[in-house]
């Protein structure tokens, strides 16, 4: 035990320890653990405060998430748009172009989805389902590829033009939703039902996990091949680091970004499209019920890369199903874990500010005291 | 003329509010940290003022509550953006989704009411009648009847307007955003202007947010400011930090959304009605792209590497 304290190891250790720190793994580490001890707190206070105990609640919440087979098909289920409309935003902000209008593509998705799921057919299921997600796709890729279009030829800012598109898609749908395209035989404004055939039929009975998970692996994959392996992707991202570099090695920048728009907004029409082919069977006017903002919330935790923003997902899913469980045993609404992935974000933003404060004030603290 | 009257009030009323946030905006696109939280700090000044005018009974306390709360929130922002180096964008878009999620958590939590919280116990704010010109037409309806709150948009025009002239603040907020070292050479401080533009952000968009639930209506509704913010942020745009110009955008957009609920249902369907403000937002953003010399503004954005 003796070596363990003499000077010269000691200082080896120390710096070994730097060094691991400073290492990309060592970081990756350190935000993690900064991350989670910050939302912990913040769970523990808000669910102390509605009068809980927190740590036993939340443990009923995780049991909810991911106590069984069941209840991890029915929180995985949730989350299926969710990854394929994330990759979308995360392509986009990779690219340099923030679309924050997931939300609308999302909507408009998801009416093309089951529009085209009602109104053909009923056919072979497979092509059925292939015909419903490719006019989702085409719809929300058409709306962004416009949104990038206007940025990249008129140079339209693209976040106000795709935080405005938000309302004038979803009031546009609304209107088709309880006007001329209303289910008569319903009172509120939906969409007609569509057909068995444009139906992803379910994995595990009555958990909704539907093999729309296919079309979701697919999207991810796909979606990483895209970004970090072609050449197509390289350039997207050269587009989004330094647009002036990108001109000068010879990138078609107004290309990249039209296109690069387009995959954003086809993969979130493609979300908007599983709400309807994987879930509820039709068009209603809240059917996105937020799946957009936390898409970007998500792409921005992520900084945009394919792999995290998965993880995110997931990670978010559990989160969310967490709290759906904790509000059956609490009166703490499902709303905590929006706030908690929103106190994750700022955390992880301010996190390199806050420690480099930390250490100034260590530094003055100590030569204070040495002095 | 009956329409014309209530379309010149309601023009007025829904300008209020766009006025009151784009003149909190103004100050931080001079710093050049444009806040694009605007909706998130209206649907926190909307909840907030609602809240507290149940619990004190009295419009006054709920205000001055509502905005020391909204002070030191923008104190946090500032501090957030400055000292910490969080990216004002992502701050922003973060906030306006936060802002979503927890007037729903706190409404649901305090007051176990999902959607609407509406009491005959919360206090609206006074309206002012002016005696003699409040039943002339056209006059009557612009210049009366209104919440103090309107009244105090306009006064607050002009006295963003001449301070924008004449004040040393000003200019130094302004410095903190064009020219920092010349600011730090003349003695001042960078950060605290920057800050301090987003507790004068903070202020006045929470009293926007006033203006909504207990101006207008005496109701708070999930999400009730349904993309008014994004609408003023798009007035301060396309003002590119001119006073009078602001102020101009800001009724336009403010008689924009009064048109969506004056027109009848026989002449358009109600959600294209409310989609006025939008597509004139919209119109105008590709109008001014096209039309300026220095191109459109660009909201700045991280790069995510």
């Amino acid at each position: 035990m003796s070596f363990m304290q003499t000077r010269p190891i000691k200082v080896a250790q120390a710096t070994g320890l730097r060094t691991w720190l400073a290492t990309s793994t060592g970081r990756t580490v350190v935000t993690s653990v900064f991350i989670i001890a910050v939302a912990l707190v913040t769970a523990v206070i808000l669910i102390q405060v509605q009068g809980y105990e927190a740590f036993g609640t939340i443990g009923a919440g995780l049991q909810y998430a991911l106590g069984s087979g069941t209840s991890i098909a029915r929180t995985l289920a949730w989350g299926l748009p969710l990854y394929v409309a994330a990759l979308g935003v995360a392509i986009a902000f990779r690219s340099g172009m923030f679309n924050i209008g997931a939300e609308g593509q999302v909507y408009a998705g998801a009416l093309a989805a089951a529009l085209a799921g009602a109104y053909l057919g009923p056919m072979f299921t497979g092509l059925h389902l292939v015909i419903t997600t490719a006019a989702a796709a085409i719809v929300g890729g058409a709306i962004a590829a416009g949104l990038g279009w206007l940025r990249a030829a008129w140079d339209v800012d693209e976040v106000l033009s795709t935080l405005l598109s938000n309302y004038i898609i979803i009031l546009f749908c609304t209107y088709l939703a309880t006007g001329p395209l209303r289910d008569p035989g319903r009172q509120s404004g939906t969409t007609r039902e569509i057909f068995n055939s444009a139906r992803f039929t379910e994995i595990m009975p009555r958990t909704g996990l539907t093999w729309a998970i296919v079309v979701v692996l697919l999207a991810c994959v796909g979606t990483w091949w895209l970004s970090e392996r072609t050449i197509v992707g390289y350039r997207w991202r050269m587009t989004g680091e330094s647009p002036g570099f990108a001109t000068a090695v010879g990138i078609n920048v107004k290309r990249s970004r039209i296109l690069a728009m387009m995959t954003s907004g086809a993969l979130a029409g493609i979300g908007g499209s599983l709400l309807v082919t994987a879930s509820q069977g039709r068009f209603w006017t809240e059917i996105g019920s937020g799946i957009g903002w936390d898409a970007v919330l998500i792409a921005l935790i992520a900084r945009a890369r394919p792999i995290p923003t998965i993880v995110w997902v997931t990670i978010y899913c559990v989160m969310r199903a967490t709290a759906r469980g904790i509000e059956q045993v609490s009166t703490v609404p499902s709303e905590l874990s929006l706030i908690l992935i929103s106190v994750i974000i700022i955390a992880a933003a301010a996190k390199s500010g806050l420690f480099a404060r930390i250490a100034a004030l260590h530094t003055r603290f100590s030569s204070t005291k040495g002095r | 003329m009956d329409l014309i009257d209530a379309f010149l009030a309601s023009g007025i009323r829904f300008t209020t509010p766009i006025l009151l946030a784009g003149l909190g905006c103004l100050t931080t696109i001079w710093t050049k940290d444009l806040n694009v939280g605007l909706e998130g700090v209206m649907l926190f000044g909307a909840f907030l003022g609602v809240v507290i005018g149940l619990t004190t009974g009295s419009v006054g306390l709920a205000i001055i509550y509502t905005l020391v709360l909204a002070a030191i929130a923008g104190l946090v922002f500032g501090y957030l953006i400055t000292v910490l180096k969080v990216n004002v964008f992502v701050a922003g878009i973060v906030l306006n989704i936060f802002a979503a999620g927890a007037t729903v958590y706190l409404l649901r939590s305090m007051f176990g009411v999902k959607g609407t919280l509406s009491d005959d116990g919360i206090p609206g704010v006074a309206k002012v009648v002016i005696p003699g010109i409040s039943n002339v037409p056209v006059l009557g309806p612009l210049f009366s009847g209104h919440t103090v709150l309107t009244y105090v948009s306009w006064v607050l025009v002009v006295l963003v307007f001449i301070a924008a002239r004449r004040t040393v603040l000003v200019r130094h907020l302004k410095a903190a955003g064009e020219h920092p070292a010349a600011l730090i050479s003349a003695g001042g401080s960078v950060v605290r202007m920057r800050i301090l533009a987003q507790v004068w952000c903070f202020v006045l968009c929470a009293l926007a947010g006033v203006q909504l639930s207990m101006g207008q209506l005496t109701l708070f509704t999930e999400g009730m400011t349904s993309g008014l913010g994004f609408v003023a942020l798009a007035a301060v745009i396309f003002s590119r930090g001119r006073v009078l110009l602001l102020a101009l955008m800001c009724v336009g957009f403010g008689f924009s959304s009064a048109a969506s609920i004056v027109i009848d249902d026989s002449v358009m369907p109600p959600q294209f009605a409310q989609m006025i403000p939008y597509v004139v937002a919209f119109i105008g953003l590709v109008v001014l792209a096209r039309t300026s010399k220095q191109g459109s503004t660009r909201i700045a954005t991280p790069v995510m590497d």
